[in-house]
């Protein structure tokens, strides 16, 4: 991938192209309706139903080695795989760097779990089931990671890669503590960091750098947002300067160590913000129901709202596209969430209340 | 000054009725005017047709509808042509 990804650097970006055919695929994604009728079903008939939809070839490549739930999940991992692939293949120029940097989460979910893997001694085709094959990383250095037999090895394949120094960091912190935490957070930070790494700090407002930049800083702010909230709710005594991701423009270092503390004062906060209008329900559901599950579900759920936004009313830029990945996403959690919980045997209700329908 | 003008813009005109050559005969301006037409429609037919493409490899029953919105920009070279014909 990353041989053709600097063919197609040299390019000017195709946006009409690629938008078209995103636009295309957002609108075939499920609705409501199909969410309605999946809750109702059992694990055997939501793989029936899927079996019709966009599903189908995963579906069928995988029904001979797994049957149920795990069915499903593996085929909706395939699926997301093969549509991110797909944006990769279609874009040039430009639009595809910002879509491969986004990509790059999926190199961080796939070394997260080979390392989770690795600490609980799990077995390498299961680890391999559960990656995630659509980010920038080489078939090969999948292969090599899986192959792997300690997380030292992995921390020294992933030299060279953008995760290489703070990895490297983070495995003495490891080695001392034997908690997977540092490690985790190691990776999540080199990506958020390095995605907004070499961007103009204020590009003009409507280039297509701007609105990049804009959506990332959107999805960094509520991702310290997220860490801030579990942090004052469960009281823990963390710093919480070590979970910050630099990059947003809601909150500074200093500002989140002070707030991660007092959470009325963090709600009042984010309420005075830009987000303050997008959030409004949200907060106010926090407030009553003190219930952060349920934030976290409307933090997603405003998140792809502005990213919907960004998308309509700036139609030729990278937004469609990352309006359709986060969909996308979506989509995935929430039938992922469907088939666990009734195989858990949870009410149509109680699932549904899981899911973040826009 | 504004005297000045009036008589730059006297000349101008004299220069006109005086019968010499304009700078492009009226048939080369004509095809000209084509020429810049088709070339700005064909810009415009780029986008148009690369996002057309695109909806049609999601979905075939967009061709009709991909067709009509690529060939639209055409529309000023047909406008264009109107000129030629006044002319001539």
């Amino acid at each position: 991938m990353s041989s053709q990804g600097t063919a197609k650097r040299g390019r000017s970006s195709n946006y009409e192209y690629v938008i078209a055919r995103v636009r295309s695929r957002r609108a075939s994604l499920f609705d409501d309706d199909d969410y309605r009728k999946l809750v109702r079903m059992g694990t055997g008939e939501i793989a029936r139903f899927m079996e019709e939809t966009e599903y189908e070839s995963e579906m069928n490549a995988l029904g001979s080695r797994y049957s149920g739930v795990d069915l499903v999940e593996y085929a909706l991992n395939r699926n997301l795989a093969k549509h991110f692939d797909d944006l990769l293949r279609w874009s040039e120029g430009a639009l595809y760097d910002y879509i491969a940097r986004y990509l790059r989460k999926f190199d961080v979910w796939n070394v997260k779990t080979v390392i989770r893997g690795l600490y609980a001694d799990s077995d390498a085709t299961e680890v391999e089931d559960d990656l995630i094959r659509a980010g920038e990383f080489s078939e090969r250095r999948i292969d090599q990671l899986l192959n792997a037999g300690s997380i030292e090895e992995v921390v020294e394949q992933l030299d060279d890669t953008i995760f290489g120094d703070s990895l490297a960091e983070a495995y003495e912190v490891y080695e001392e503590s034997n908690v997977l935490v540092p490690l985790e957070n190691a990776v999540d930070r080199a990506f958020y960091e390095m995605m907004l790494d070499g961007l103009p700090d204020n590009p003009e407002i409507d280039s297509p750098t701007g609105l990049y930049v804009e959506f990332l800083e959107a999805e960094v702010d509520f991702r310290n947002l997220r860490n801030a909230l579990r942090l004052a709710r469960s009281g823990a005594d963390i710093d919480p300067s070590e979970y910050y991701i630099e990059g947003g423009k809601l909150f500074d270092e200093q500002s989140l160590a002070q707030l991660a503390s007092n959470f009325d004062g963090l709600v009042a906060a984010v309420r005075e913000s830009t987000y303050g209008d997008d959030l409004d329900q949200a907060l106010g559901a926090l407030e009553d129901a003190e219930n952060l599950i349920e934030f976290e579900r409307a933090l997603d759920a405003a998140l792809l709202e502005y990213a919907d936004r960004l998308s309509n009313r700036y139609p030729l830029s990278v937004c469609p596209v990352l309006s359709y990945i986060l969909a996308k996403e979506r989509e995935v959690d929430n039938i992922r969430a469907i088939a666990r919980g009734r195989e858990a045997g949870l009410e149509p209700d109680e699932i549904e209340q899981e899911l973040v329908i826009l | 000054m504004i005297e000045n003008i009036a008589l730059v813009v006297n000349a101008v005109l004299q220069e006109g009725t005086t019968g010499a050559a304009p700078a492009i005969p009226a048939g080369a301006a004509a095809a000209l005017a084509v020429g810049l037409a088709a070339l700005g429609s064909g810009y415009a037919e780029r986008g148009i047709g690369a996002a057309a493409v695109g909806a049609i490899a999601e979905d075939d029953s967009m061709f009709g509808r991909g067709l009509i919105l690529t060939v639209l920009p055409e529309t000023l070279v047909i406008l264009a042509l109107v000129v030629v014909f006044i002319l001539g």
